[in-house]
């Protein structure tokens, strides 16, 4: 894993333009940055992000189960009671899962190490998807690169082909999401043209247009029934909505589907811990009301003390708190040797508890941090985007870099 | 390059991991883009007051004429008062219209009032479509502000971010709302049966996007 600096493609921003792709600069700043571009050996994207990654969608799986089953596993990541036979039905009945992204630290040596798994909302699909596939054939045809070079992005294929697993031949699916952003509009659309090439019909509304008819099933903004409901918007929140006490009832095929509530909640990552101890793609995370005593010299929670005891030197050293609802980096608070050495600015999420998590720093290249992003598309790791931000806390304005394949 | 060439005839290619194809066009924010089973579009133009759609018309390079203008400005208002949403709280009325959008009812008021207060959106300018293929001529909606800062007409099925501008909208935009003039204004319960999504929030902070 490399940072190389390489020339940019004349004129690509008119081409993004051309794309639709809006957002390529944001706040004043670029957010699509081909300055340079990250090369990585094949060995490097096999042996430790594909391979690992797939891997840890198999666990994840394991741990839903576990949560789904457990009163107070549900409890400690905030479903709300009425919810629990929801997401457990859901669960129960295979509804299958259409895509995520892992985020990992990685730096091209070791195990990469999950970070967090953002399974119910990604974003980044677009520029992941299809601007990147268009740098590195540009790239080649203008031989900047070599014929040679590839890159791990089965992105979209997979997305064609899990949508026709997963949903009937002219199955129309709604894309919810908030039209007035761009980032969010961008990844439903991308959605939209895998479901459209896999046969389905694929239909936008604005998320809060939705609304319930009389017999109580949910409706578009132009008041046909919805069938499929593909929604960008977090289960957190769905759950907590005035609507929520309809989800059930309307009859809606969600995707994701519920259950995946408990995987993109940051209380995954403790359960992780306690099912897969010493993984090496983990990294030790508890709850914060169970080890947050003991980091300042008292005793740790009874149920966690052995594993407490274990991952303690690494805590120590340095790890990072979170709360279990976030996006974006926000409420993340680095300790390293005791001492608060950053802090995210946004702490909107504040409010929930929080995890404790061992600290695997991003590497830094050039002065930028470098997060691996890994996609799941159903149960496999298909591709990769790679986000840079000079903070070593990624956040939604961190700039997104090409990366291509070289041995 | 040849030679590379000649060393590789015979090897299978190296499985590639990337995409054969992708779909490389998104539409940007062109909402309506993704909508396959939509309406017929007809070509619209919006403006927050009568001079300024005047002063367009004089210009002539759009569907509509100054005296179209003025009718439909009468039109719109007219359509405003019979099928502006009516809420029976100024609260209710703000949350779904945003704060200082709204105002009292004027049909109450000029009929003396007697049935409690009335809320209304406040008129926000008017929107004209052309409706020549139905033979229709010049169409019109009245416009009020929606809470997320943009407008729609009276039903709010069609919202749009900017009360002045041109573009093209379905024709069932210009479909006249029911009427609400002289019914009871909506309570909290009847409000809620659209927008029941979003409006949770597990981040306290301000606006963000959905997604991570």
């Amino acid at each position: 894993m490399q940072k190389v600096p390489l020339p940019e493609r004349p004129g690509w921003r008119e081409r993004a333009t051309e794309l639709g792709f809006t957002f390529a600069d944001m706040g004043g700043e670029p957010y699509w940055d081909e300055t340079s571009a990250y090369r990585f050996s094949l060995r490097q994207i096999e042996d430790d992000i594909e391979d690992p990654s797939t891997e840890l969608h198999g666990m994840v799986r394991e741990a839903v189960a576990t949560a789904l089953a457990s009163d107070e596993w549900l409890e400690r990541m905030q479903i709300p009671q009425q919810f629990w036979d929801f997401l457990a039905d859901s669960w129960k009945d295979g509804e299958p899962e259409l895509y995520g992204r892992m985020d990992l630290s990685y730096d091209g040596h070791g195990p990469a190490k999950l970070l967090e798994y953002n399974a119910d909302t990604p974003t980044s699909l677009y520029e992941s998807a299809s601007f990147q596939w268009d740098w590195l054939e540009e790239q080649q045809r203008l031989g900047v690169l070599t014929a040679d070079t590839d890159q791990f992005n089965a992105l979209h294929e997979a997305l064609v082909a899990r949508w026709a697993e997963i949903a009937a031949p002219d199955t129309d699916i709604h894309f919810a999401a908030d039209p007035d952003n761009p980032e969010d509009y961008a990844t439903v659309e991308a959605l939209a043209w895998a479901a459209r090439e896999a046969g389905l019909g694929a239909h936008f509304t604005s998320l809060a247009a939705i609304g319930l008819t009389e017999e109580g099933q949910f409706a578009d903004d132009q008041d046909r029934v919805i069938g499929t409901l593909f929604k960008l918007y977090p289960w957190e929140d769905m759950l907590r909505d005035e609507f929520a006490a309809h989800l059930g009832p309307s009859g809606v095929r969600f995707i994701e589907p519920p259950w995946k509530a408990v995987v993109s909640n940051k209380a995954l990552l403790p359960l992780l811990w306690q099912m897969f101890p010493g993984h090496p793609n983990l990294l030790p995370a508890f709850f914060a009301a169970d080890v947050a005593e003991a980091l300042t010299g008292g005793a740790p929670a009874t149920r966690v003390a052995n594993a407490f005891a274990a991952a303690q030197d690494v805590l120590q050293q340095g790890h990072v708190s979170k709360p279990i609802f976030s996006r974006e980096g926000a409420g993340v608070v680095i300790r390293e040797q005791g001492r608060e050495t950053d802090r995210a600015p946004d702490d909107s999420y504040d409010d929930h508890p929080r995890i404790i998590q061992a600290l695997a720093p991003l590497p830094e290249f050039g002065g930028f941090h470098a997060v691996i992003g890994a996609w799941i598309v159903g149960e496999s790791c298909v591709g990769m985007g790679i986000r840079e931000d000079a903070s070593r806390i990624t956040h939604n304005l961190s700039r997104f870099k090409p990366h291509y394949i070289e041995d | 390059m040849t030679e590379k060439l000649q060393t590789r005839t015979g090897i299978p290619p190296a499985p590639r991991k990337r995409s054969r194809h992708v779909a490389l066009f998104l539409a940007g924010a062109a909402v309506m883009t993704l909508a396959a089973c939509e309406d017929d579009k007809t070509d619209a133009a919006a403006f927050p007051d009568l001079d300024s759609c005047v002063s367009e018309a004089r210009k002539g390079s759009l569907f509509f004429t100054e005296q179209d203008c003025q009718t439909q400005f009468a039109q719109a208002q007219q359509d405003y008062l019979e099928t502006a949403p009516r809420y029976e709280s100024q609260e209710l009325c703000e949350q779904e219209h945003g704060a200082g959008n709204c105002g009292g009812d004027p049909a109450q008021a000029q009929s003396g009032g007697g049935m409690g207060s009335i809320f209304m959106p406040l008129f926000m300018g008017y929107m004209l479509g052309s409706m020549m293929g139905g033979g229709r001529g010049i169409s019109s909606q009245p416009m009020v502000k929606t809470a997320q800062g943009g407008f729609s007409t009276p039903s709010g099925n069609q919202s749009f971010a900017s009360n002045r501008g041109v573009g093209k909208v379905p024709t069932s935009a210009f479909a006249k709302a029911p009427s609400t003039i002289g019914k009871p204004p909506m309570s909290r319960a009847q409000v809620s049966s659209r927008g029941g999504f979003g409006a949770a929030s597990t981040a306290r902070g301000g606006m963000r996007g959905a997604g991570g």
